[in-house]
């Protein structure tokens, strides 16, 4: 048994581990909006600033066939606006390219 | 009913051709009209018996793939009969060809299914196959299985294990069934649409009531899964912007239920929803157990009405 005083914790491992993550909680938000008549509109908040959100929307308008945008908001950071519901598509390509995991995804709405 | 169809279009199919033959006998005998009555109603005697042999077969085996191939044998056998037909001894020859049919079908049966065992009990070794097939048809009843245990010595497939566990376990309490939880029983949310951009929750307050929740906590929840604006109006109905049917409301309302009304550690539906420094903690009344639950928050919301009126109301 080890003496635990004399063992080497960095107290501050979690607090620059989710710093280094995200910016809350690492997870990243798929929503749906309702626009007007049965157009909808997808929002994904929460992707990490080191990726470079145009390529990613660039990427994706090319892979669902829908226009896409990056919209600054002074508080949740860069976000992805996409057309149409994409919750599906935007999930899949997330995961499957690497950029989340399939636990930090939350996928809101209906 | 699909057998029978097919096999009432190879009756007629038989019948035609026999008729054929009748007016062929006419044509080349024209004797007397006595005979090719005989004739008449001996194929429908020979008829009559093919519809028995059907059901005995559906009896003996109920296996569906044997159906497609049937109605093939029997137009086989049909032609290879109808040269014989056509030697004026109908009647006679008849019989026999469908025995033979009847032979080959069996043959076929039991090839089938051998087939099918092979295919639901796929970790076995032919030699095990072989053994089986002795007790062949019973091997759906569980007990039968128990039997089989007793009598071999042979490895037990992991499979079988699981089964024998589970049925064991059935047997001995049948109030807990493993895996499956209490059921909460809830009634389904009344949503109707109000003209063409509203929808009403009717029953929103009832929920309320039935979940042991504050309305105005599940209304935050919907309203921010939602992404939406909406209120309870005077008659204790909420009434969401948006177009939203009853499935979309259960879908998040069982999302609502997952995180915010059963116990994370039990799954009891009997917690309390408290509010502590700002945060808000399960507690659940069944195991005790006490841990906090995520806030509710909106997230980011788009812009999706006019903008002119946006900047109108701001400026």
């Amino acid at each position: 048994m080890s003496i635990q005083n004399l063992n080497t914790f960095d107290p501050f491992a979690d607090a620059i581990k989710s710093s280094e993550d995200d910016v809350q909680d690492g997870l990243v938000h798929v929503r749906i909006q309702q626009r007007n008549g049965r157009k909808t509109l997808t929002t994904v908040q929460g992707l990490s600033s080191e990726y470079d959100l145009k390529k990613i929307v660039r990427a994706c308008k090319k892979e669902f066939a829908c226009n896409g945008t990056v919209v600054e908001h002074p508080e949740y950071g860069e976000v992805l606006q996409l057309q149409g519901d994409q919750r599906e598509n935007i999930c899949q390509w997330l995961t499957k390219s690497g950029l989340v995991k399939h636990e930090q995804l939350k996928v809101h709405g209906f | 009913m699909d057998d029978d169809k097919i096999f009432d279009s190879s009756l007629k199919k038989k019948k035609k051709k026999k008729t054929g033959f009748d007016i062929d006998a006419a044509l080349a005998g024209e004797q007397a009209e006595s005979t090719s009555k005989e004739a008449m109603v001996e194929p429908g005697d020979v008829d009559g018996d093919l519809p028995e042999d059907d059901n005995l077969d559906l009896d003996n085996f109920g296996k569906k793939k044997k159906k497609k191939k049937k109605p093939f044998f029997n137009l086989d056998e049909l032609e290879s009969s109808l040269p014989e037909v056509k030697e004026e001894k109908p009647p006679v020859e008849d019989p026999e060809p469908q025995e033979d049919e009847m032979v080959d079908d069996l043959d076929l049966d039991m090839d089938f299914s051998k087939m099918m065992k092979k295919k639901k009990r796929r970790p076995k070794n032919i030699d095990e196959i072989v053994a089986d097939d002795d007790q062949a048809e019973d091997k759906e009843n569980i007990e039968d299985m128990h039997g089989d245990w007793v009598g071999s010595d042979r490895d037990y497939t992991y499979d079988e294990l699981l089964e024998r566990v589970f049925e064991v376990m059935r047997e001995k309490n049948p109030g807990m069934v493993a895996g499956k939880k209490q059921k909460f029983i809830m009634r389904p949310p009344q949503v109707v649409r109000i003209g063409t951009k509203k929808t009403s929750f009717a029953n929103f307050t009832e929920i309320c009531k039935t979940l042991h929740r504050q309305p105005k906590h599940l209304l935050d929840f919907l309203l921010a899964e939602l992404g939406t604006s909406g209120s309870v109006d005077g008659n204790s109905q909420l009434i969401i912007k948006g177009r939203f049917q009853q499935k979309q409301i259960e879908n998040v309302l069982r999302r609502y239920i997952k995180e915010y009304v059963t116990c994370h550690t039990c799954r009891s539906p009997d917690t309390i929803l408290q509010k502590d420094t700002r945060l808000f903690f399960l507690q659940c009344e069944t195991c005790g157990s006490r841990c906090s639950v995520a806030s509710i928050k909106s997230g980011f919301q788009a812009v999706t009405g006019k903008r002119a009126a946006i900047r109108a109301k701001t400026a």
